[in-house]
């Protein structure tokens, strides 16, 4: 449910940018979010539509990309992908472990004209 | 055209929660973010701890309640600030509802600062408030998944509460598969096994929790 407040602030974001760009219309959003981030890719594509209505970034596109939980090892200096929440290294069994990516949740750019 | 961005969506509650923070260590209050499911015993491991702490160290709590005031109303006879934070069906609390409710405290009179999330596993995970830390609270009814199913909050604890150890035998609750998910999420956050209505293991953590905040000032 925290993603209508995600939502918000990506479109406080995209708006701000719009204006400064002096840009009549937004046609796409790409956004990037982690596995850990803990959002919901269809309701947030909902929540954002519903932030942006009767602006000029209505109906935009809102591309998300879903980016994989990597760890990184600080024993045997090991990175890998993981599939499940299991952050003992693979490698060496070691539990210093790096969350290196997984957690990200930042918009990368927006098109428009 | 395209514009490049590359910028956290969350930037505006980041830095208002950097400034928080900053103000809490000048004041030397630590701050702690309770977070769990709803039920799982927050308000009543913060009425065993009010219990103990009260007289001790200065206390002050923030409530955060979807609706109502009434975890405030069980907390009210331990005389000590709270202030509710209602938000009116927001799954979480952030910086900016922190912020602006801090200037109803006596700063300069507090050693710690409960801040009591809305009950919810997932959402005030995203949401740095300027805590000094993370507390969560997980309860034997609501199964021994929760870690596995979570993993988010039993990352980034500083401890991890399970209260409701008086019912486990009532319920499918396995411990040790509850310690092996746990272990692999967070390997070694302490643990503590609690019923916050009997009482068992209070003293334990209370321990534990006088001593965090007192290393801090």
């Amino acid at each position: 449910m925290h993603e209508l407040q995600i939502a918000e602030e990506l479109a406080g974001i995209v708006l701000e940018v719009a204006a400064n760009e002096h840009l009549s219309k937004v046609s796409r959003v790409n956004v990037s979010f982690g596995q850990l981030a803990g959002v919901v890719p269809e309701l947030f594509e909902t929540a954002f539509q519903v932030t942006v209505a009767g602006t000029i970034a209505e109906n935009a596109a809102l591309e998300i990309e879903t980016i994989p939980v990597k760890l990184k090892c600080s024993s045997c200096n090991a990175e890998y992908q993981v599939k499940e929440n299991n952050f003992v290294c693979e490698n060496c069994g070691s539990f210093e472990i790096e969350i290196i990516s997984g957690r990200e949740m930042y918009v990368k750019s927006i098109e428009g004209e | 055209m395209e514009i490049k961005i590359m910028k956290n969506i969350l930037d505006r509650n980041q830095n208002r929660a950097n400034e928080v923070r900053a103000m809490m260590k000048e004041k030397n209050i630590t701050m702690i973010n309770l977070i769990s499911s709803p039920g799982a015993g927050k308000t009543t491991l913060l009425e065993r701890i009010c219990e103990r702490m009260c007289g001790r160290l200065r206390i002050g709590i923030i409530e955060g309640d979807v609706t109502t005031d009434r975890d405030a109303q069980r907390l009210k006879r331990f005389e000590v600030p709270i202030v509710v934070i209602n938000t009116e069906g927001g799954c979480h609390l952030d910086s900016h509802s922190i912020s602006k409710v801090l200037n109803l405290f006596d700063l300069g009179n507090l050693d710690v600062l409960f801040v009591e999330n809305v009950g919810n596993l997932v959402c005030p995970t995203a949401f740095d408030l300027g805590e000094s830390f993370r507390l969560a609270v997980v309860s034997t009814p609501e199964g021994d998944d929760k870690p596995a199913k979570y993993p988010m909050i039993f990352r980034q604890a500083k401890a991890v509460i399970l209260n409701k150890t008086d019912l486990m035998s009532y319920t499918n609750f396995n411990y040790r598969n509850f310690v092996n998910d746990l272990r692999k999420i967070n390997p070694y956050v302490p643990l503590f096994r609690v019923s916050c209505t009997r009482g068992d293991g209070i003293d334990e953590f209370y321990a534990w929790i006088e001593k965090q905040i007192i290393q801090r000032q």
